[in-house]
């Protein structure tokens, strides 16, 4: 009998840059020491994540904000416990591990000549990043591109550069939106869902996806917002995020109804998300 | 069927040769109906007992350590990190398994080999591993009264996952059955006799006797795996369940098809850590908590509820081709609040088949009968 890979084992990786993104979360670009598990890892699809082991501090999972079609390989991270915050005191040059990409990641091929609504609060971004680059790098594929986003404040508005970038550039419609507005704030203020009454938005049902990612009180009240707009529940994806030990389907922390969120997710129909009855 | 017979003295005879190559583990007897597996030695090899009570700590730990290190993390004088997997190769035979652990063993394999990634430590161990059966015969001391392996259709004679199976049939003699190429082997070993039409016949004469001294009956497991899957059991029953639940996780830790574990790193020296792996249990309040310290499964009768969804779903129990329950009654034997399985299994057969629709026979959803 031949022995299989073992699915535990991470991979060293350098840390080259970090980016101070928002209070408490930064952005932490990286590199495999080996080219070659590089060039294996860059497979990944966008929604997928890593399991991303801190010497010392134990290991957690985290998305994969760059999309494929990008050079570089990030984590957007924010501090919470002990190994997230292990992250955060990594200087430039100094080696973690990473193993994955693990999870069933958004079917972006699958979408194609559709229309792709996407809506996130907060560091929900961090998941959808992905997806919206892969789709504007492959921008022929899709019919409209909209993206609607809100943060708490002007301050807390994730990745500003792509954001900018986004409301510039032709062919795609992204509007932002603030809790409270401060720092000269000019955009508009109100909740997530108030950018879909705004004039001159409109939101197409028919053929279109729906990607929703954010803390729990967005997430429904957008639901909400989009059910009322005629989208069918099997329209309406999102990122589940759960306790995770392994990543593969085997520690058993993650799973939920009938599914191991770490292999059957963490992408997910509403549809889906309802039936396996727990809290969001 | 290949099999052979052997006499009450080959039994030891068999021990030794097996552990001419491999550490054997075999069952032994403590005080009163105490009971426990252990590694078999000079000194204590006289003392194996075929017949024991149900040892309450099931074998599973040869096969899935409570603690086991996965990896060393060391950082070397060039600066380099790396990391070294620790795998377990020594040559095991678990010997006088009963029919349900063999089942929990192959629940295991199920889980741990396959679907789209495969354990590498579990599955070393398990190549190195030989399993010789033991059926259960004697309703004295093999089966107890929280004993339902009939129930879950993997005992009192295991049908497969065995590369050995020994059955007593009395009189001195037992029938040995190899269940693999490997067990096979061993019958070139002198003191292997021929068994006859007649030998072979008595072992179908004992298994319709012991089947019968049995209390549990099999359509109870059955209608309470459709109830589960139908989603039929009422909330008020799960609450019932969860209230009497202490949390003490010991229906987790005696279970022989549990699988979750928790993993953590420590410090063994200066920049050098180790990964260990450890076993855990649903039934805890810290099992799903995430950083944050939100927990989307907050009341007990969630947990409660997740353990016995997650081994009775007809949904997962495809997926694996395999129930994670074997009907060894074990968690029966711990529990303070009486809600092992098998209690489980009545109170929601009884408050759901008076609240829910009949059950309709030929629907998709098969008895607990599921053999790969
Ligand atoms: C699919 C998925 C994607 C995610 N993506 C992101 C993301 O892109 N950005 C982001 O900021 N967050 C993300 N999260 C959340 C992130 O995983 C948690 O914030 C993180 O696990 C918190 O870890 P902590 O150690 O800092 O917190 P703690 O509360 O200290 O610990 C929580 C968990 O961290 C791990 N841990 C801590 N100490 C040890 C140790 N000694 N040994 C082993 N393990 C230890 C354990 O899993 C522990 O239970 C994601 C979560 C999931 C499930
Ligand atoms: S043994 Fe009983 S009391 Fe203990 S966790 Fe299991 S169900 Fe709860
Ligand atoms: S659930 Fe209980 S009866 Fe079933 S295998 Fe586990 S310990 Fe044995
Ligand atoms: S994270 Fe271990 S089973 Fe999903």
């Amino acid at each position: 009998m031949s022995s299989t890979e073992n699915i535990y084992l991470p991979k060293v990786v350098q840390l080259d840059r970090v980016v101070d993104e928002i209070h408490e979360v930064r952005t932490f670009v990286w590199h495999f020491e080996d080219p070659a598990d590089q060039a294996a890892f860059k497979k990944f699809r966008p929604g997928q994540f890593a399991q991303v082991s801190i010497f010392g501090a134990g290991e957690f999972p985290a998305s994969l904000p760059p999309s494929p079609t990008e050079n570089e390989m990030f984590f957007t991270i924010r501090t919470v416990g002990g190994c997230t915050a292990a992250l955060h005191r990594l200087q430039p040059g100094d080696r973690f591990a990473v193993r994955g990409p693990y999870g069933n990641g958004f079917p972006m091929d699958d979408y194609a000549g559709k229309n792709l609504v996407f809506v996130a609060g907060g560091i929900g971004l961090i998941p959808l990043r992905s997806c919206i680059v892969y789709a504007l790098a492959h921008r022929e594929r899709y019919e409209r591109i909209q993206i609607y986003y809100g943060a708490k404040t002007p301050r807390e508005l994730m990745y500003l550069p792509n954001l900018r970038a986004w409301e510039q550039a032709a062919g795609i419609e992204c509007q932002l939106t603030v809790d409270r507005a401060s720092d000269g704030w000019t955009g508009n203020v109100g909740v997530v869902g108030s950018l879909f009454k705004r004039p001159g938005v409109h939101v197409p049902v028919e053929n279109t996806v729906a990607f929703v990612c954010g803390p729990p009180v967005m997430f429904r009240f957008v639901i909400r917002d989009l059910l009322d707009m005629g989208f069918r529940e099997d329209q309406i994806m999102s990122t589940l995020e759960r306790y995770m030990k392994c990543g593969v389907g085997k520690c058993g922390h993650c799973c939920i109804g009938v599914a191991y969120v770490c292999v059957d997710g963490p992408v997910f129909t509403y549809e889906q998300i309802k039936k396996l009855g727990e809290d969001i | 069927m290949r099999a052979r017979v052997i006499g009450e003295a080959d039994v030891l005879r068999l021990v030794d040769l097996l552990r001419q190559d491999r550490q054997v583990i075999a069952p032994f007897c403590g005080r009163g109906r105490d009971s426990y597996f252990d590694v078999v030695t000079d000194v204590n090899r006289d003392r194996i007992r075929l017949h024991v009570p149900n040892p309450l700590y099931p074998p599973k730990r040869y096969v899935l350590p409570h603690i086991e290190r996965l990896m060393r993390m060391r950082r070397s004088a060039a600066g380099l990190w790396n990391f070294q997997p620790d795998y377990a190769e020594t040559p095991l035979a678990l010997f006088g398994v009963r029919s349900c652990d063999v089942a929990g063993v192959r629940h295991l394999d199920r889980f741990y080999l396959g679907r789209e990634y495969v354990d590498a430590y579990y599955e070393r161990r398990r190549r190195n591993l030989f399993v010789v059966n033991m059926v259960c015969t004697d309703p004295e001391v093999d089966i107890d009264d929280n004993c339902f392996c009939v129930c879950a259709d993997t005992g009192p004679a295991a049908r497969d996952a065995f590369d050995l199976q020994l059955m007593d049939l009395g009189g001195g003699e037992y029938l040995a059955v190899a269940g693999t190429a490997a067990g096979e082997d061993l019958f070139s070993a002198p003191f292997f006799r021929p068994a006859t039409a007649a030998h072979v016949e008595r072992r179908r004469a004992i298994l319709t006797e012991v089947r019968g001294r049995f209390r549990s009956t099999t359509s109870w497991f059955a209608a309470t795996v459709r109830y589960i899957s139908r989603g039929d059991v009422l909330d008020k029953t799960w609450e019932e369940i969860g209230n009497r639940c202490l949390e003490c996780g010991a229906c987790t830790f005696v279970c022989p098809a549990c699988t979750c574990f928790t993993v953590s790193d420590r410090r063994t020296g200066k920049e050098e850590y180790e990964r260990v792996r450890m076993w855990d249990s649903c039934a805890l309040k810290g099992f799903t908590r995430m950083a944050g310290g939100f927990n989307p499964r907050r009341a007990v009768h969630d947990r409660r509820n997740r353990r016995f969804f997650r081994k009775l779903a007809h949904y997962f129990i495809q997926r694996e081709l395999s129930m994670a329950c074997v009907g060894c009654g074990r968690c029966a034997a711990v529990c303070h609040g009486d809600v092992g399985m098998p209690s489980v299994v009545e109170m929601i057969r009884r408050a759901t088949a008076i609240a829910a629709p009949p059950l309709d026979e030929s629907s998709t959803v098969p008895s607990a009968k599921v053999t790969a």
